[in-house]
């Protein structure tokens, strides 16, 4: 009798978890709680770190099905897999963004391309390593756009496996911008620079703002063919958005369908975040270079602002190159932050969403190009 | 997804190819864009939309 409730009771011990769990679950797991701990505690962005985090306890968490297929988070990460959730959370963002600051200004939107010198950094550096083949060079170095649901569609086309790391990596640097920025942004301008104040921009009518969309989502579907889904639902949200007569449409894009696509989207990076994929030397690597391609596109986009002035009669804040690197609007707020302490009456945050704004299409751009010319359609 | 050919090898010289064609071309696109934004103004002489006009009888 004593026997069979024994042999019972092992049976169900062997049906649960316990027995194959391991160091490096229990690492990742931890992994899990230090990202729910900044989003709590630090406050970065915690709207995608409690999502990531939650899901990567419980996917490190041996016993369930939920990451294999049939599996509940499987099915979440099917999303990102067919490349679905990223266009959807592009529609959401076009439907929240003004881009009355950049079509007001065309002149800085090149900054948008000059701030993603770091993509190319990182790609160089990371094929240097000799570890990576060009196509995960290529998605390591989208981590240097500075958007999370870009660097996920490169990645998603080039290096699948390498998402979760690509997908950390890009928004734990896009919430720690405020402490990577500054120091380089410091160390290349002078206090006389940071302390330019800019002119008041023209305003912009309502019929640019409603013919502007149809002309981006032309112009890119023409020239940008890879990236063409993200940047036509871009363009689709910001319409909804600047004709004003479908504002439900535009509020739910903006706000429920956002919502509802930024939980499935942790849940899937989160449940991409198994000990046996995660915990390897190349996680480490493809975190330095991350870090190497966000302070290389804040310094080339700085310095890129300071070639424009040898140019201008009208000097621009060099401040604003940072901001081309994309992550809208945390580089705009860093710009304005770093140059109101220098001066504070400047305010520059509305001058520096034209390049925050311009680099979203400068990571499009980059990364469209990428794909093409690695020949993945 | 389509994997087309490779046209770029997959060596370090490979990257430094992708890598300056992409920061050239990059620039290339979004000045033609910041030009064709140049000239938007211009739709303004077609006529004035204002808010009420497209939220009136909504």
């Amino acid at each position: 009798m004593v026997q069979k409730f024994l042999g019972l009771l092992l049976a169900l011990v062997d049906q649960t978890g316990l027995m194959s769990i391991s160091i490096g679950n229990i690492i990742m797991i931890i992994v899990g709680a230090v990202l729910i701990y900044l989003a709590l505690a630090k406050k970065y962005e915690p709207f995608l770190l409690i999502g990531i985090g939650f899901s990567c306890i419980v996917s490190n968490v041996p016993g369930s099905d939920l990451t294999a297929p049939g599996g509940l988070f499987h099915y979440a990460y099917s999303g990102l897999e067919k490349v679905i959730i990223p266009p959807l959370i592009f529609l959401g963002v076009g439907a929240m963004v003004d881009f009355a600051p950049m079509i007001a200004r065309p002149s800085l939107m090149i900054l948008g391309a000059a701030a993603h010198a770091g993509i190319f950094i990182a790609i160089v550096l990371a094929k240097m390593t000799g570890i990576f083949t060009i196509a995960e060079a290529g998605a390591i170095g989208i981590i240097g756009g500075a958007d999370g649901p870009m660097a996920i569609f490169v990645t998603m086309k080039l290096a699948p496996h390498l998402l979760p790391q690509v997908a950390v990596a890009a928004y734990s640097y896009m919430a720690l911008m405020p402490l990577i920025q500054p120091p380089v942004m410091k160390l290349l301008t002078s206090k006389a620079e940071r302390s330019i104040e800019m002119t008041q921009r023209r305003p912009v009518s309502r019929l640019e703002k409603i013919v502007f969309p149809f002309v981006i989502a032309i112009i890119v579907n023409l020239l940008l063919p890879p990236v063409a889904p993200l940047i036509t639902m871009l363009m689709l949200g910001n319409l909804l958005r600047e004709v004003l007569i479908v504002d439900r449409l535009s509020k739910t894009v903006a706000n429920d369908l956002m919502n509802v696509i930024t939980i499935i989207l942790t849940v899937a990076v989160g449940s991409t975040m198994a000990a046996e994929s995660f915990l390897t030397f190349k996680t480490l690597l493809i975190l330095g270079l991350g870090l190497i391609a966000f302070i290389g596109g804040t310094a080339s986009g700085v310095i890129g602002a300071k070639m424009m002035n040898w140019f201008l009669k009208e000097k621009i804040n060099p401040l604003l190159g940072s901001a081309g690197i994309a992550s809208v609007p945390i580089a705009a707020r860093v710009a304005h932050f770093v140059a109101l302490k220098e001066n504070p009456h400047n305010f520059i945050i509305m001058h520096a969403m034209g390049p925050n704004l311009a680099g979203v299409f400068g990571t499009a751009i980059s990364g469209g190009i990428m794909l093409a010319l690695l020949g993945v359609k | 997804m389509d994997i087309l050919p490779m046209t770029v090898p997959d060596t370090l010289e490979g990257a430094y190819i992708l890598s300056i064609v992409d920061f050239f071309l990059s620039i290339v696109i979004i000045w033609v864009i910041s030009l064709v934004l140049y000239c938007l103004p211009y739709v303004n002489k077609f006529g004035d939309v204002t808010d009420e006009s497209l939220t009136s009888g909504h």
